[in-house]
């Protein structure tokens, strides 16, 4: 019995050294959490782990950023399983997507109000960027960098069948109808990919045929997205999905990517990631760029793009300089060479931006739309979904679909 | 007789015993503790936020709610879809696994040579990656896949490719065939074990009296394995309403979840859409289904012994 005693006293007092030691390690310093997307095998994160973060802790002694990436969609599940268990980072990057959930939630810091400096800060930023960050009259982050899609069209295939670049919606629905149908070596080739039926994808359609999804207060559905420029736009997309000009969305497809460098699609409308991904890809696919075809409503694509937001459990001197710092010239310019569209107007100003192949996007971008601002966006954009399904498929109309989910968007609207 | 405990003696027993005690206490402690942490204690709190109201907007509050949660789940349409979907999964998967599994334990139980290169065979699948085996019957099953490959140009028997994943019924059928493919070496297994416990003598007798082989397997074989029967019937139950990782990896739920089933539409309206509440509740109909389904299936098979 002694001597068991005796081994125990002897651990309790390791135990105890051991939990009192890293308190007397700790000091000054403070560390903050930045949760972020940027795959890890990316330049980006390159860039960020090894350019980025040790520059603002130069600048910064006494602050350590500790960076975890994370997969886009497990960042938006680990956010709301961190915010029940108080488990918050102190700044994220977030798809502008989100912002809205994130601050029905409570858990974002309103920035024009906490942030003296806030003004002069965001004064350094696009103005249509920064829009996506404000929610019932408040900045609840930064922008950090903005996208919009365009049209990429293989230039092969649209020689092949003697159809000109679509400029107007007209000529897009036209072209697509000749650009499908069988090739040379007796494949199913398609005018059109859509990769999925959300907002993301149908928005500038519905857009630029002059429809709308909500009034300007975003609170009411019925009258917008069951409105006739709406209608038009989906009942053109849906005849295109029937009369197989369009596909890309059916769990059985060809990936985008894939279907498109392999010349099985002979157009699309995506971001500025996928110049990146075809280089990678399929490098001797000869395509061109050019913005979303305009119908009544003009040339609207739709705006995409990640902020960075700050939690209500953070550091916030701490966390509001790195903010600064990734918003910065600097950070931005460095990014910007890494393919992301910087929000700085300093940095969008310099060579690197001018030489980068941005131009066709950043035009895009001056005109594109952001998505609702509102919490229930997902399932709303769920509810379009379901919607757009049923009309591809040829089971309800255009219309009857539009008006059932304008009641449904008015219920989530309230 | 030995003599009777003298007063010390009895004093020792009892403080041995009081000893014993602690030391029980003490050893079961941990086991209990990880238990309650990580088993009682989540359905407890789960069982509270299906009572409670919790969306975005309300996350970090949690009003109470009553049954508005339970009240959602059986109003909405895709539930009952998704309910459905999980039904049939079972329906099909369960049986067809259970009777391939044991028709393999069958012709493996009269096999003497290479048995067990036979059963580790059969028990691959069993051990393959769910991810790995969906992502591989997705490559078969997609539209410009494999079978249409196989269907169309090599065989002739059609003159499009087939679109296997883009509709509901079919796209859970693939699913439901690597749901079988993958189950049949684990009833394997579990049958082979229980058929060699099945006494001969019972075989003899049932050849004295004229049983041919169907009707000795009826008679003999099934009545024998009853047991492990249940067992299986049981855990294959609960493992077809628990299917996730093959649905999410073959169809996604699409088209606009008609693929979904019971976790993967979960899944989606708790991290999604950020409905733990109904999420929550939805877990507790899911569970209380499933005892359900356990209670009648043990009262069918107590049933046949009378």
């Amino acid at each position: 019995m002694r001597i068991i005693t005796k081994i125990l006293a002897v651990m309790l007092a390791c135990m105890l050294l051991l939990s009192v030691s890293p308190a007397l390690a700790e000091g000054e310093t403070v560390t903050i959490n930045f949760w972020h997307h940027y795959s890890a095998q990316s330049a980006e994160n390159e860039t960020l782990m090894n350019v980025l973060i040790p520059a603002f802790e130069a600048e910064n002694p006494g602050i350590k950023v500790n960076a975890v990436s994370h997969e886009w969609a497990e960042l938006h599940d680990k956010v709301l399983v961190s915010a029940n268990s108080n488990a918050l980072p102190d700044v994220a990057r977030c798809d502008i997507a989100w912002l809205p959930e994130f601050q029905k939630m409570g858990i974002l810091v309103a920035l024009d109000e906490a942030m003296a400096d806030f003004a002069d800060v965001s004064g350094k930023l696009l103005d249509s960027a920064m829009s996506t960050a404000v929610i019932g009259g408040h900045y609840y982050a930064l922008a950090l960098n903005t996208n919009s899609k365009i049209v990429f069209y293989n230039t092969a295939m649209l020689d092949a069948a003697d159809v000109k670049v679509p400029a107007t919606m007209n000529e897009w629905a036209e072209a697509v109808k000749k650009l499908s149908g069988e090739n040379a070596n007796g494949q199913q080739v398609w005018g059109w990919n859509e990769p999925a039926l959300a907002g993301w994808n149908i928005c500038p359609f519905i857009w630029s045929f002059g429809g709308s999804l909500t009034n300007e207060d975003q609170t009411a559905a019925t009258g917008y997205v069951n409105g006739p420029a709406t209608v038009k736009a989906v009942e053109t997309f849906a005849e295109l999905v029937l009369s197989g000009g369009i596909t890309g969305f059916n769990a059985g497809d060809i990936p985008m990517t894939d279907g498109f460098g392999t010349g099985r699609y002979a157009m699309m409308l995506e971001g500025p990631w996928k110049s990146a991904e075809l280089a990678g890809a399929y490098p001797d696919v000869a395509y061109g760029t050019a913005p979303i075809p305009a119908g009544e409503g003009g040339s609207v694509s739709v705006l995409g793009g990640e902020d960075i937001a700050m939690f209500s459990t953070a550091n916030k001197e701490a966390a509001w300089k790195f903010m600064q710092f990734m918003t910065g010239e600097f950070a931005e310019t460095e990014m910007a060479k890494c393919g992301q569209i910087p929000v700085n107007k300093a940095a969008l100003e310099s060579d690197t931006v001018k030489a980068a192949d941005y131009a066709p996007f950043i035009e895009a971008i001056q005109t594109a739309k952001a998505r609702p601002t509102v919490a229930a966006w997902s399932e709303m954009d769920n509810g379009l979904q379901i919607a757009m399904n049923a009309v591809v498929t040829g089971e309800k109309t255009a219309q009857e679909a539009l008006d059932a989910l304008a009641a449904e968007w008015d219920e989530l609207l309230k | 007789m030995p003599a009777p405990p003298s007063s010390r003696e009895r004093e020792r027993m009892v403080t041995k015993s009081k000893i014993n005690k602690a030391q029980i206490v003490g050893l079961l402690m941990p086991g209990l503790l990880v238990f309650g942490m990580f088993t009682v204690y989540p359905i407890i709190r789960l069982f509270w936020m299906s009572l409670c109201d919790m969306s975005f907007s309300s996350m970090l509050i949690q009003p109470f709610a009553g049954s508005m949660n339970y009240q959602e789940v059986f109003r909405d349409p895709t539930f009952w879809t998704v309910f459905v979907n999980s039904v049939v999964y079972t329906l099909v998967t369960v049986p067809g696994q259970m009777a391939l599994g044991l028709f393999i334990a069958i012709l493996l139980n009269g096999v003497k040579r290479f048995s067990v290169t036979f059963r580790v065979i059969n028990y691959l699948p069993v051990v393959t990656s769910w991810v790995i085996a969906s992502l591989v019957f997705r490559y078969i099953f997609n539209t410009e896949g494999l079978l249409n490959y196989f269907l169309w140009k090599i065989l002739g028997l059609t003159s499009s490719n087939i679109r296997w994943l883009d509709s509901r019924w079919s796209g859970l059928s693939v699913a439901m065939i690597l749901g079988v493919w993958k189950g049949i070496g684990w009833n394997m297994v579990i049958f082979l074990a229980a058929l060699q416990q099945v006494p001969q003598d019972l075989y003899e007798a049932a050849e004295i009296d004229g049983c041919g082989a169907w009707k000795k397997f009826v008679n003999v074989t099934l009545p024998a394995i009853r047991g492990t029967l249940l067992f299986a019937l049981i855990e294959l139950t609960i493992g077809g309403f628990n299917v996730f990782t093959s649905i999410k990896m073959i169809t996604g739920g699409k088209p606009a979840h008609q693929t979904d089933t019971l976790l993967t539409w979960m899944y989606y309206k708790a991290f999604s859409t950020g409905k733990f509440g109904y999420a929550a509740a939805l877990s507790f109909v899911m569970a209380l289904s499933l005892g359900l389904l356990a209670i009648v299936q043990f009262r069918m098979m107590r049933n046949r012994d009378a």
